[in-house]
């Protein structure tokens, strides 16, 4: 009876606990899985959507969207949050088992497996007779990512480019001037060595092994070196000019301007920026938000172009657009294009823009996004004039991921660049030959 | 239904045994449909080089395997899991047991010793992980600035997997320590009576009437421990970072099925790593049948 007693008490906390634990995540940002649905004017006819997206930075505002597009249609709308790790976990599982969301983002990493497989909502004629959406008002390189066999299978929904995020107030402690669109990457390494102090309190720079879009793809394309070839055959690692490229990173290694590669696993690039440990990154656009709502990054950060290649002068931008995407065999793939249509409208991408969600993709509208934080963003903007799309295939997360390890291996002292550079070379040649099977 | 005509108690024993069995079908059928029927899927699955979304596998015989066995991240990953294994069981079994008979005498407080105790096992290993992340955190964490320390307990790649195991052991604890309670109230009183009569220590009576009569219960546990720690994967997903440069020395057999079978879509691989797992386990356990009737009594 006692163990009775036990168990009965172990439940009942048990229980208490659990609930407890499920109250406490919902409040913040950072929760996985939130599901909330817009259901707000017209007496609709009863359909609702399931809405799939990964990043809970943009919830807040896509929310508002969607409850305008209930408003204006009468058709219900369910958002559901799923970090990127999972998200995809998600997505497979539901294309396998015929159950994918009616409508969701899609990523140049992965379109061309979903595309081939027949698992997006063919758009193609629904385009051509579509009044509110017309290519021409979005950038050619977004459609690319998201047309097989030249059929349209996603709606554009944003465009991203890279910037320089600086700490004024390290700047200032240290007695440096701002970063301006002026600098070269050379600049960028001079500043960080001054900006780290040898207590390990403060660091010049960050960019972590995975930081490709955002970090060293850029170098990359700034001194003429590339990633992938153009008939995504060959890998551009072993080109001399990416390894170049490649030293500028492994001086930042070597000469401990940056957080042990230890730091910036455990914490993450963004989060050492803004806790005041690092005085600069490289962000992509889609960080704004976070940096905006932020307290410590709002009151001391600003941004700028990124740095120019000293020899070439070259400025680019890596850059890359999430689709909006619809299942190809959803119960109501009529609604799911009625939501598509909307959000690529001028309308929605405006919306998209002064909410500060996003930069849209839509022709016209960056104006509206450079006013909704009190940031820089102009010089998002500006690194719109040179820009090249993010590297893909049909497997790139597989030879990403595996590039991001053997790039590890230099931050631990391990390999050289010019090694891991080939490594890299050799493992991603071998995952595109089999791609071609 | 018995057929007429049979003498009574064949009727009742069919009866009894179509009871039984119905009693039973709602456990089988589930762990037919979840288990048993994926367990032939996967075996099957891992002599495939699988297509996207399951569609258009190849048949590629035991090519999967050939690469498994030549593959030194597998290699690597089975000595992590193992690592992991010898220090979360003994550890966890042990502990639990002494707390288990602490708790098992009369004191004050009892019931919120137990409960405090228990309580990890109840949480969501997401929400556990987090806090032990940040526990462990070598520049923010509570270890590291209580004790003025500058240990990397997840990111130095010789104890990332030590300290995995600790939050292990943690969040396992208590329901070791439950069944060991369960077992613990089933040995009669006299025994101890006796002994105490014959002069016997409190810890001389634990080895000789606690231990043996707790035999049973000890071996149950470490049956399901072993398994349960060669499963090990969500503490190593949530705490290690994929830019974390302990990983490939912390990463074990199913993170790496998860990465394979999950991230990288290569579902044949994947399968394959895991039935390599569920071999070893197999024998793993096999052995342990064998070598339990050297030390389990049962009465």
């Amino acid at each position: 009876m006692k163990f009775k007693k036990v168990m009965a008490l172990v439940l009942a906390s048990a229980m208490v606990f659990s609930m407890a634990a499920c109250g406490g995540g919902s409040g913040s940002s950072g929760g996985t899985n939130k599901e909330d649905s817009a259901d707000s004017g017209k007496s609709g006819d009863g359909v609702e959507l399931s809405v799939s997206i990964w990043d809970p930075n943009q919830e807040p505002g896509i929310k508002e969207i969607l409850a305008d597009f209930t408003e204006e249609t009468g058709i219900k709308t369910k958002l559901t949050v799923v970090k990127w790790d999972e998200y995809w976990t998600m997505l497979e599982a539901g294309a396998q088992g015929g159950s994918l969301p009616d409508v969701f983002w899609m990523h140049s990493n992965e379109s061309e497996r979903y595309m081939s497989n027949d698992m997006l909502l063919d758009l193609t004629d629904k385009i051509a007779e579509s009044d509110k959406i017309d290519p021409e008002n979005y950038p050619e390189d977004i459609w690319g990512l998201y047309t097989y066999d030249d059929k349209y299978y996603a709606v554009p929904k944003d465009v991203d480019t890279i910037a320089l995020w600086y700490n004024k107030k390290m700047f200032d402690e240290a007695g440096l001037a701002y970063p301006t669109s002026d600098w070269t990457w050379d600049d960028v390494s001079e500043a960080a060595k001054k900006l780290t102090k040898d207590d390990g309190s403060q660091y010049g720079l960050a960019v972590r092994n995975d930081n490709n879009q955002a970090g060293y793809y850029n170098l990359i394309y700034d001194n003429g070196g590339y990633i992938i070839n153009e008939d995504k055959t060959k890998s551009g690692w072993d080109d001399p000019k990416t390894m170049e490229a490649m030293q500028t990173l492994e001086g930042w290694i070597k000469d401990g301007v940056m957080p042990s590669i230890e730091t910036m696993s455990e914490n993450g690039e963004d989060v050492l920026f803004q806790s005041g440990k690092v005085a600069m990154v490289l962000q992509g656009s889609w960080m704004v938000a976070a940096y905006r709502d932020n307290e410590y990054t709002a009151a001391n950060c600003d941004l700028v172009e990124l740095p120019k290649n000293a020899e070439t002068g070259r400025r680019a931008s890596v850059y890359n657009g999430l689709g909006w995407a619809a299942s190809a065999n959803g119960k109501h793939t009529e609604e799911a294009w009625k939501l598509l249509e909307y959000l690529g409208s001028k309308e929605a991408q405006q919306k998209q823009a002064e909410l500060g969600v996003t930069m849209s993709a839509y022709k016209g509208t960056s104006d509206a996004w450079a006013k909704s934080a009190d940031f820089n963003l102009q010089a998002y903007l500006n690194m719109m004039d040179d820009m090249e799309i993010r590297p893909y295939s049909k497997t790139t997360v597989t030879w990403e991921n595996e590039d991001n390890e053997i790039l590890k291996s230099v931050y631990m002292g391990e390999k050289t660049m010019e090694e891991a550079c080939k490594a890299m070379a050799d493992q991603m040649n071998e995952k595109l030959a089999e791609e071609g099977n | 239904m018995a057929k007429r005509g049979k003498p009574a108690h064949t009727g009742r024993r069919r009866s009894e045994f179509l009871w039984g069995w119905l009693f039973i079908l709602p456990t089988v059928i589930g762990l037919i449909i979840l288990n048993i029927i994926p367990i032939f899927q996967t075996v099957y699955q891992s002599f495939f080089k699988t297509g996207d979304f399951g569609k258009g596998n190849i048949f590629i015989g035991f090519e999967n395997y050939t690469k498994v066995f030549g593959d030194a991240e597998i290699w690597q990953a089975l000595i992590n899991t193992f690592k992991y294994a010898i220090i979360e069981v003994p550890f966890s079994i042990i502990l639990a047991l002494v707390l288990a008979v602490l708790l098992n005498r009369k004191m004050k407080g009892r019931s919120v010793y137990r409960t405090v105790i228990f309580l990890p096992m109840v949480a969501a290993p997401a929400a556990v992980a987090m806090v032990w992340r940040w526990l462990f955190n070598s520049d923010f964490g509570l270890l590291n600035n209580i004790f003025h320390l500058n240990v990397k307990w997840i990111s130095d790649p010789k104890i990332a997997v030590y300290s995995i195991a600790v939050i292990g052991v943690w969040s396992i604890l208590g329901y070791n320590m439950v069944l060991f309670l369960s077992g613990l109230q089933e040995i009669p009183h006299d025994y101890y009576e006796a002994a105490e009569l014959d002069g016997a220590t409190g810890i001389k009576s634990f080895f000789h009437i606690t231990v043996p009569l707790l035999s049973p219960t000890i071996f149950f546990v470490l049956v399901t421990r072993v398994i349960g720690s060669l499963q090990v994967f969500d503490l190593i997903y949530m705490v290690m970072d994929k830019s974390n440069p302990a990983l490939e020395k912390t990463q074990s057999l199913v993170y790496l099925f998860y990465k394979y079978a999950f991230i990288n879509k290569n579902m044949g691989y994947g399968a394959t790593i895991v039935v390599v797992l569920l071999v070893i386990t197999m024998i793993i356990t096999a052995l342990q049948m064998i070598g339990q009737k050297k030390w389990v009594f049962y009465n």
